[in-house]
C-alpha cells in the first residue's frame, strides 16, 4: 500500500496534452456544424430600439441572425443553495435575450449564425442595433448602496479601538479583475430533436447541465454536458454564462450543431470577473502586540440585476486571536456584467487588505511581522468557537522564515542593497477553507485486467486526472497505467466542482468507497462463478491484494489473477460505487471542526529607483494543506498560484471607460498578466500534517491557498524597499515616484 | 503523419474536411467560387495548397481566414490553440519553415510554398519530442491549453540565439501566457532538454 499516494506522479494526461491530442470543448467537430457569432452591446446603459438584420441575412453562408423574437423560449434558471447533483447555480441569471434592456456593456443582443466562422463574424458586424442610450454607472469610487449585513461579530470592537493604546485604520482597494484563462470560455451544442449534447468548458458539468435544462427548459436527462478537457477557468467557469444558452437555442433553432467561442474581449464583458472591493481594516493592539480589535468593512461592486458578495470575511474571523471584532459587507450597483468567484474568492481580497494591515501595525508597534502574527495565533477558531481540525500556521511562519533567511532582514526602510539594488522583503500568513463537497463516484474492475474510475467532475488543470488514477490504483493495487480514469461527462455519477479547493478531498472518500465495494463484488464474484478455485466458499475468506484474490492468512502470490474470476462468470466487469456527503462549507450540518489550509509567503522585491523598475526576485512560500497526493502537481499548483499573485500585485487591473462603460483593456497585451520573464525562481515547500478529519488520506485541495496573501507579502516588501505603502492594487510605477 | 491525422479526422468526422482531404492533389484549375458572389466579395474562396507537417493540403479558403482558423476548422489540426486571435498570447504558434509564429496574426492563403509544423507534426503518444518528454516530466503545465504553443517556441528556441541562462529562457518565452503560472517547470523542462548534448 501507498506505493503511488504521495508519489510524484507525472499526469496521466500528460502524453495527450504535450501532443495537442486533448480535446477541449473548442476542438470537438461535426458534420454540418455551422459557427455562432454574438453581437455585443455597444452601450452599457438604456435600451435596444432596433435591430436591423436585413444586410446582415442576405450574406453568404448565413443561415440565421437570432435575437429576441426568433430565438425561441429561454427560461431563467432557480438558483439553489445545493452542492450536490441536483446544484443549480449561476451568477448571471437574467435569461440571454430576455428583454431590450442594456445593464453592461457588451451584453449580447443577436447572434449571427453562418457556415464557416469568418462569414458569422462578418455577418455579426452588419448587423445594426440602434439603442436608447443613458450614462452609464462604472465610478470606481464605492459607497455602499444596501444595508451593511454583519457577516461575523464578537466583544465590542468600537470600544476596544477607541481605548487602544496602537491602531490601524487604513482602506485597501482591489480593482476588478479578469480570470483570463487562456482558453476561451465556448460551446459545441448538438440537439437530436430529443436531447442536448453540450460539449463545454466548465468547472462543473452537474451544475452546468442542471441549469442549462432549466433554461432550455427540457428535463435533465435530455442535457448532456461534456468537458473532457478545459483550458482552465479559476473560477470564470464554475457557473455556465449566456454563450452556453444561445449556443444551444441556436442549435435547436436551426437543427445543426453549433459552435460558438466566446472572443477575448467578450471575455472581460460577457463572462463574470472579480469585482472592485474597497475594504477599510481597523486594527487595535496593546504594546506588547496583542491583537484587540479587528474590524473589517468592505463594498463590492455587483451588477444591476444580481447580488454578488465578494465573502472578503472568509478567512478573517478564525485568522488571529482577536477579542473584539466586526465584518460587514455592502454591494455597489454599477453598469457590468456579474462578477463571479475568482481563484480564492474573498480570502484572496480578503487577506490583501487584512495581511497588509498587520504589516502596517507590525511598523507601528516596532514589532517583527512574522513575531507579531506567532503572538496572536489562536487557540481555536474564535468565530466559530470551534476547534481547528488541524492548524500547522506557525510551523508556515517558522519555516518560512528560517528558509528565506528572515533573520538577516534590516527592518529600516531601503537599507539592505545588493549588486546596486535596493531589496525589500515582506511576509504575509495565508488561509483558504478547507471544505468537502458531496460526490459519488464508480470503480470497475475489467476482464482485461484493468480497472475504471469514473466520475463526472472535471479535471480543471489541478491533475484531478491523476489523483483519482492514483487513488484506485493504490486501492486496487494496480499500477497506475492499468488504470483508466474517466470524467467529465454527465452520464458518469455526479461529481464535485472544480472548485473551493474542495475537488480533491470530495473525491477521496468516494473513490475509496467505490474501489472497495468494487473489491467485495469480486470476492462474492469469486465463491461463485463456474469453475472458480473458491466457488463455495465463503467471500468473507478470501483477500484481494494486488490484483490476485486469495484465501485469507495464505500470501498473496499464491492467488489468482481478479479477471480470471471475471473470464469464468462471463462478466465484462464489477463495478462499485461510492458516495460521500460534502462538509464544511459545501456540508449541510454543523461542522464539529474548523478546516482550513494555511501558510506563509516571504517575498523579496528589487528596487532600482534610478530607473523606476520594480522586480519580485524571491519567493518562499510554506503552505500546510494536509496530506499532498501528487507533490509534482501540488507544487505546480502553488508556484502558478503564486504566478498569479506577482500579475495580481503589480499588473492587473480591468479598467472601465466611464463615458461608454466599456473595460477598455479587454486584450491581453493590456491587460497584463505575470508572463514567464516576469516570475523569478520560486520555493515551495509543504509541512504535511494529514488533516484526517476532512478524509482517511489527510488531502485538502490547494488550488486557491497559494494566491491568498502574496499581494499583501509584495506590497509589504515594497514599503520595505521604499517606504511606500501602496493601498491600492496594482503595485505601479507610478505609485512609487515619490 | 499520415496517421496521426487520420486519426484526428475519425475523432471529429466532418463532412466539409473530408471532402478537403479527397482534393488534396486535386486539379487547381477548377472553379473556386461555389457561391453567388455578395457585394463585398466575401464570398469568394481562393485556392491554395498548404505543406502542413509534410503532408499537401488543397484547400478552398476564404481569403480572410487566419491561419489558424484554418489549420483547426478546415484541415482539422485542433491541437493548435485559439486563446486571444490577436497575437498577445501564443497559444496559436506554429512554425512556417521552421520559424515560430503566431498563427492567429496570418492568413492562410499566405503561406503557399511554404512549411507549416503544428504540435501534431512534433511528435505523438509513444514517440514524442524530447521537448515533449521533458515538459511530461517536469509538469511543465496544468490545464494544457497553451501547452501546444509553448512547446512550439521551446523547440524552436533549441535553434535560436538564446542565452544559456534561465533568464535569457524566460526572456524567449515571454511570448507565451501560461495563466495557470506553471513557468517554473516550463523553464526546467527547457533547460533539461537543452542541457543534454
Amino acid at each position: 500500500m501507498m506505493s503511488v499516494i504521495g508519489r510524484a506522479q507525472p499526469r496521466v494526461d500528460g502524453p495527450l496534452k504535450v501532443s495537442g491530442k486533448a480535446l477541449y470543448a473548442s476542438d470537438h467537430r461535426f458534420p454540418g456544424m455551422v459557427y455562432a457569432v454574438p453581437v455585443c452591446s455597444t452601450i452599457a446603459n438604456g435600451e435596444i430600439q432596433g435591430i436591423d438584420t436585413s444586410a446582415a441575412s442576405l450574406m453568404p453562408g448565413v443561415h440565421a441572425i437570432f435575437h429576441r423574437e426568433n430565438i425561441g423560449t429561454l427560461f431563467r434558471a432557480t438558483v439553489n443553495h445545493e452542492f450536490g447533483a441536483d446544484m443549480v447555480h449561476l451568477d448571471e441569471t437574467r435569461a440571454p435575450l430576455e428583454d431590450d434592456v442594456i445593464r453592461y456593456y457588451g451584453q449580447y443582443v443577436a447572434l449571427a449564425v453562418a457556415d464557416t466562422f469568418e462569414r458569422a463574424m462578418a455577418a455579426a458586424d452588419a448587423v445594426k442595433v440602434t439603442y436608447r442610450s443613458l450614462q452609464p454607472n462604472v465610478d470606481g469610487q464605492l459607497a455602499p448602496e444596501t444595508n451593511r449585513k454583519t457577516e461575523s461579530e464578537r466583544g465590542d470592537p468600537a470600544k476596544a479601538f477607541g481605548e487602544a493604546e496602537v491602531r490601524v485604520d487604513q482602506t485597501y482597494d482591489l480593482p476588478p479583475e479578469t480570470h483570463n484563462p487562456i482558453e476561451l470560455h465556448a460551446s459545441v451544442a448538438l440537439w437530436d430533436g430529443t436531447t442536448f449534447t453540450l460539449y463545454e468548458t466548465s468547472q462543473g458539468v452537474v451544475n452546468h447541465r442542471n441549469v442549462l435544462a432549466q433554461m432550455l427548459g427540457v428535463s435533465k436527462e435530455n442535457v448532456r454536458v461534456i468537458t473532457k478537457f478545459m483550458g482552465s477557468g479559476f473560477g470564470g467557469k464554475l457557473w455556465p454564462w449566456t454563450q452556453s444558452a444561445l449556443a444551444a437555442a441556436a442549435a435547436r433553432q436551426l437543427d445543426k450543431p453549433v459552435k460558438l467561442v466566446v472572443s477575448r474581449r467578450m471575455m472581460f464583458q460577457n463572462v463574470g470577473h472579480r469585482p472592485r472591493v474597497q475594504q477599510r481594516i481597523r486594527l487595535s493592539a496593546t504594546r506588547d502586540g496583542r491583537l484587540t480589535s479587528l474590524r473589517q468593512d468592505w463594498v463590492n461592486h455587483t451588477s444591476i440585476l444580481d447580488d454578488y458578495k465578494e465573502n472578503c470575511g472568509e478567512a478573517t474571523p478564525q485568522m488571529y486571536s482577536v477579542p473584539n471584532l466586526r465584518i460587514t459587507s455592502a454591494l455597489a450597483r454599477r453598469n457590468v456584467g456579474s462578477p463571479s468567484p475568482m481563484r480564492g474568492p474573498g480570502a484572496v481580497p480578503g487577506l490583501w487588505a487584512t495581511e497588509s494591515a498587520m504589516d502596517e501595525l507590525a511598523l507601528k508597534l516596532g514589532i517583527d511581522p512574522v513575531e507579531l502574527r506567532l503572538i496572536n495565533e489562536p487557540e481555536l477558531d474564535e468565530g466559530l468557537k470551534i476547534p481547528f481540525s488541524s492548524r500547522h500556521l506557525k510551523e508556515c511562519l517558522t519555516t518560512g522564515a528560517s528558509r528565506f533567511g528572515w533573520a538577516e532582514r534590516d527592518p529600516r526602510v531601503g537599507s539592505m542593497k545588493r549588486d546596486g539594488l535596493t531589496l525589500g522583503w515582506g511576509m504575509a500568513g495565508c488561509s483558504w477553507q478547507a471544505a468537502r463537497f458531496p460526490c459519488a463516484a464508480a470503480v470497475e474492475l475489467r476482464d482485461d485486467g484493468t480497472a475504471r474510475v469514473s466520475c463526472a467532475t472535471q479535471d480543471i488543470g489541478t491533475g484531478t486526472y491523476t489523483i483519482v488514477a492514483q487513488l484506485a490504483g493504490e486501492t486496487l493495487g494496480l499500477p497506475i497505467d492499468k488504470v483508466e480514469a474517466v470524467l467529465g461527462d454527465t452520464q458518469l455519477p455526479a461529481g464535485p466542482l472544480s472548485g473551493g479547493s474542495a475537488a480533491t478531498a470530495a473525491v477521496v472518500p468516494a473513490v475509496l468507497e467505490a474501489a472497495g465495494k468494487a473489491i467485495d463484488a469480486l470476492l462474492a464474484l469469486a465463491t461463485t462463478a463456474p469453475g472458480s478455485k473458491f466457488a463455495g466458499r465463503k467471500a468473507a475468506d478470501l483477500e484481494y491484494t494486488s490484483g490476485r484474490v486469495h484465501p485469507k492468512g495464505e500470501p498473496a502470490t499464491s492467488g489468482i489473477a481478479f479477471e480470471t474470476f471475471l473470464r469464468l462468470g462471463n462478466l465484462g466487469a464489477v463495478s462499485g460505487l461510492g458516495s460521500s456527503e460534502g462538509c464544511g462549507a459545501f456540508g449541510t450540518t454543523k461542522p464539529k471542526f474548523s478546516s482550513h489550509s494555511f501558510g506563509a509567503h516571504f517575498v523579496e522585491v528589487t528596487w532600482q529607483p534610478e530607473i523606476a523598475r520594480l522586480r519580485v526576485s524571491r519567493v518562499v512560500t510554506v503552505i500546510d494543506a494536509g496530506r499532498i497526493l501528487n507533490p509534482l502537481a501540488g507544487r505546480n499548483q502553488i508556484e502558478g498560484a503564486v504566478v498569479m499573485g506577482i500579475g495580481m500585485s503589480l499588473f492587473e487591473e480591468t479598467s472601465y471607460d466611464q463615458r461608454t462603460g466599456a473595460p477598455i483593456n479587454s486584450n491581453l497585451a493590456d491587460y497584463i498578466v505575470a508572463a514567464n520573464a516576469d516570475v523569478p525562481a520560486l520555493e515551495v515547500h509543504f509541512v504535511e500534517y494529514p488533516d484526517t478529519k476532512l478524509n482517511a488520506l489527510g488531502a485538502r485541495g490547494i488550488g486557491e491557498i497559494g494566491l491568498a496573501g502574496v499581494a499583501a507579502a509584495i506590497a509589504n516588501a515594497v514599503y520595505h524597499a521604499t517606504g511606500v505603502r501602496v493601498r491600492e492594487l496594482p503595485i505601479t510605477i507610478e505609485d512609487l515616484l515619490t | 503523419m499520415q496517421d496521426g491525422i487520420g486519426e484526428v479526422f475519425a475523432q471529429c468526422p466532418m463532412e466539409h474536411t473530408m471532402n478537403t482531404r479527397q482534393q488534396v492533389f486535386a486539379t487547381p484549375d477548377e472553379p473556386v467560387a461555389t457561391r453567388s458572389e455578395s457585394a463585398t466579395g466575401a464570398g469568394d474562396v481562393v485556392h491554395v495548397t498548404l505543406r502542413i507537417n509534410g503532408t499537401a493540403y488543397g484547400l478552398q479558403l476564404d481569403p480572410r481566414t487566419t491561419l489558424l482558423d484554418c489549420l483547426r476548422e478546415t484541415v482539422g489540426l485542433t491541437g493548435t490553440k485559439k486563446g486571444c486571435d490577436h497575437g498577445q498570447c501564443g497559444a496559436c504558434t506554429v512554425h512556417v519553415d521552421g520559424r515560430r509564429v503566431n498563427s492567429c496574426l496570418s492568413l492562410g492563403v499566405m503561406h503557399e510554398g511554404e512549411e507549416i509544423t503544428t504540435i501534431e507534426g512534433i511528435g505523438q503518444p509513444g514517440a514524442l519530442h524530447p521537448v515533449q518528454a521533458a515538459f511530461l516530466a517536469c509538469d511543465a503545465y496544468q490545464c494544457g491549453y497553451c501547452t501546444s504553443g509553448q512547446i512550439m517556441s521551446a523547440v524552436a528556441l533549441l535553434d535560436e540565439a538564446c542565452g544559456p541562462e534561465d533568464a535569457d529562457v524566460r526572456e524567449c518565452m515571454s511570448g507565451n501566457i501560461c495563466r495557470c503560472g506553471a513557468y517554473p517547470n516550463i523553464v526546467a523542462a527547457i533547460r533539461q532538454v537543452r542541457g543534454k548534448p
